[in-house]
């Protein structure tokens, strides 16, 4: 099959969806199929990958909340223009149509088959659906709906009132596997938190809430904070009782991630709401670590209710306190939970989710037909065209 | 008075280009419902053949054998009007051989088989009735009916099987 993928955001900026798309461009590569990604790209000496085509240089904007890489405009309309009609795809996967950005443009240019994915969840209710009128009648041309996380597909459901397919990201199962802890980060009892620790919804302070009571039981209790944030911002306003406890690694890289969650006892993801899926959980789940997370539908979802990961009542420290005591009472518990969570891990590893996606395009290549210009934007060109003639 | 006419013409021009937008919309729709039916008629198809695969199997128990064949027989040669039932029947044929863990087949695959089809039929009866839902609210719109922009199109419907097939 002839894939195109669409991603909105820079190739060459850090992203989830990027690192998505780049994991199941690769997949895609493997099975056999021609895939090419088209992406914006920031620097145009930076090297990629050779199933990515470059359509010009992102612009930041401001989009829900954070700073998002995208582009747009004319220029980058007929570089999408000239990749459709030179790429001949029997298929075209769009993420993040409803943002504007090359996936919108894609979906509003382009006829055939088609499969969107949507990542985002709950952007700006007002905003929302003062710009549904402009999205609906292009993200209607999708064939196929994919939401990452049922956060996501909600989202869908209340702005645009269309539904989807829930498909999570996917991890690389076999490279979380056999990871080894490091002496340093192994202290005693050892608790951890992963991520930007100075972001309110990530949690920490809540963590940090419930800590005393959890020393009060476990006396030798350490914590390890990883993620970017300012930290000397951060531990002024801790208690210097508790401040020795606590060991800030920075952000880590992948190899780092890994050693990481071997090296601890019990991972706490204390995040208050916001997250749309949770791969971090997912990732933790596949290096095999007992875990304990706030009952948000995310992370719920992705621990099946408890299944592979204890759960206490959202933004309450005293249950926080109450279920980490409990496990970290019982070492035969935590190492019970570690040997058993690689198996829920391996439910987001590429070969089950890919094969799900490639579910959905066998079933919307079925009937539609290759993918081309829309007959709306052929007219377009050929009235330029003729203009231009005269 | 020339101006007026130029206002009027700008107007007419810009409500046209509207009714064949929404028309081309719609003819899009009505496509993408066509197309999401026939995969998920496809499945439901391929669900049936599995349904009678594991009727003649060696080792199935004769009664679930008759009951399965049955209703994949009556799923397969519905008419529309009764398409819903019969496959809510074969639905309950299959929940019959799981119920009472009557499923011969260990080693045939056929069980992997099934779970397959089933999980792809959620999907397709997902993509399907979204497809439909848009169309239906597209043509509730007040333009699409004053102009009769539908033509003679069938107004989708969704079946009452698609929310408990599986």
């Amino acid at each position: 099959m002839r894939i195109g993928i669409v991603s909105p955001y820079g190739w060459d900026s850090p992203g989830g969806v990027q690192v998505h798309i780049r994991d199941l461009a690769r997949y895609l590569i493997a099975q056999g199929h021609f895939v090419s990604v088209l992406a914006p790209v920031y620097d145009e000496n930076s090297p990629v990958e050779d199933f990515v085509v470059p359509a010009g240089k992102p612009i930041s904007i401001p989009y829900n909340g954070a700073v998002a890489r995208v582009l747009f405009g004319p220029v980058a309309a007929s570089r999408v223009r000239q990749w459709i009609t030179s790429g001949n795809f029997d298929l075209l996967h769009i993420h993040e149509p409803a943002i504007p950005s090359l996936g919108l443009l894609a979906c509003s240019i382009a006829e055939g088959a088609m499969v969107g994915t949507f990542h985002v969840s709950a952007p700006r209710i007002k905003i929302a659906f003062a710009i549904a009128p402009f999205v609906e009648p292009i993200v209607e041309k999708l064939n196929a709906r994919i939401a990452v996380s049922e956060v996501a597909r909600e989202t869908l459901q209340i702005h645009l009132e269309t539904d989807a397919v829930v498909i999570p990201n996917g991890i690389n199962l076999k490279s979380f596997a056999g990871a080894a802890p490091r002496l340093e980060w192994q202290l005693g009892k050892t608790i951890g938190f992963i991520g930007r620790f100075d972001e309110k919804r990530k949690g920490l302070s809540l963590l940090l809430e419930a800590l005393p009571e959890i020393v009060k039981v476990h006396p030798d209790i350490r914590v390890l904070v990883a993620g970017p944030g300012d930290q000397d911002d951060f531990i002024k306003d801790v208690d210097p009782a508790l401040a020795g406890r606590i060991t800030f690694l920075g952000k880590l890289n992948e190899e780092e991630k890994r050693q990481f969650f071997k090296s601890i006892e019990l991972y706490i993801a204390p995040n208050t709401g916001g997250e749309s899926f949770g791969i971090i959980l997912a990732e933790a789940m596949a290096t095999g670590v007992a875990i304990l997370a706030s009952d948000i539908d995310a992370f719920r979802s992705v621990l099946e209710d408890g299944k592979w990961g204890a759960l206490f009542a959202n933004s309450s420290a005293q249950d926080l306190a109450i279920k980490a005591n409990q496990l970290l009472a019982s070492q035969s518990t935590l190492d019970q939970m570690a040997a058993a969570s690689p198996e829920g891990g391996a439910r987001f590893d590429w070969s089950v989710v890919a094969e799900d996606i490639l579910d959905i395009y066998e079933m919307v290549r079925e009937e539609g037909q290759p993918v081309t210009l829309a007959a709306d934007s052929r007219i377009w060109n050929r009235m330029m065209k003729g203009l231009g003639g005269n | 008075m020339i101006n007026e006419w130029i206002s009027i013409f700008i107007f007419l021009s810009a409500f046209i280009w509207y009714l064949t937008f929404t028309a081309s919309r719609l003819d899009r729709l009505h496509h993408r419902v066509e197309t999401s039916w026939a995969s998920l008629d496809a499945l439901l198809q391929q669900r049936a053949a599995i349904a009678i695969e594991i009727a003649h199997l060696a080792q199935a128990d004769p009664a679930t054998s008759i009951v399965l064949t049955h209703s994949a027989y009556l799923a397969r040669e519905a008419k529309i009007s009764e398409r819903s039932e019969a496959e809510q029947a074969l639905t309950e044929a299959f929940g019959y051989l799981y119920e009472d863990d009557l499923f011969p087949v260990e080693h045939s695959g056929l069980s992997e088989k099934l779970t397959a089809v089933n999980k792809k039929i959620s999907a397709a009866i997902g993509i399907h009735r979204e497809s439909v839902t848009a169309t239906k609210a597209q043509r509730r719109r007040l333009v699409v009916k004053l102009f009769r922009l539908a033509g003679s199109a069938p107004l989708p419907v969704t079946y009452p099987f698609e929310d408990i097939a599986i």
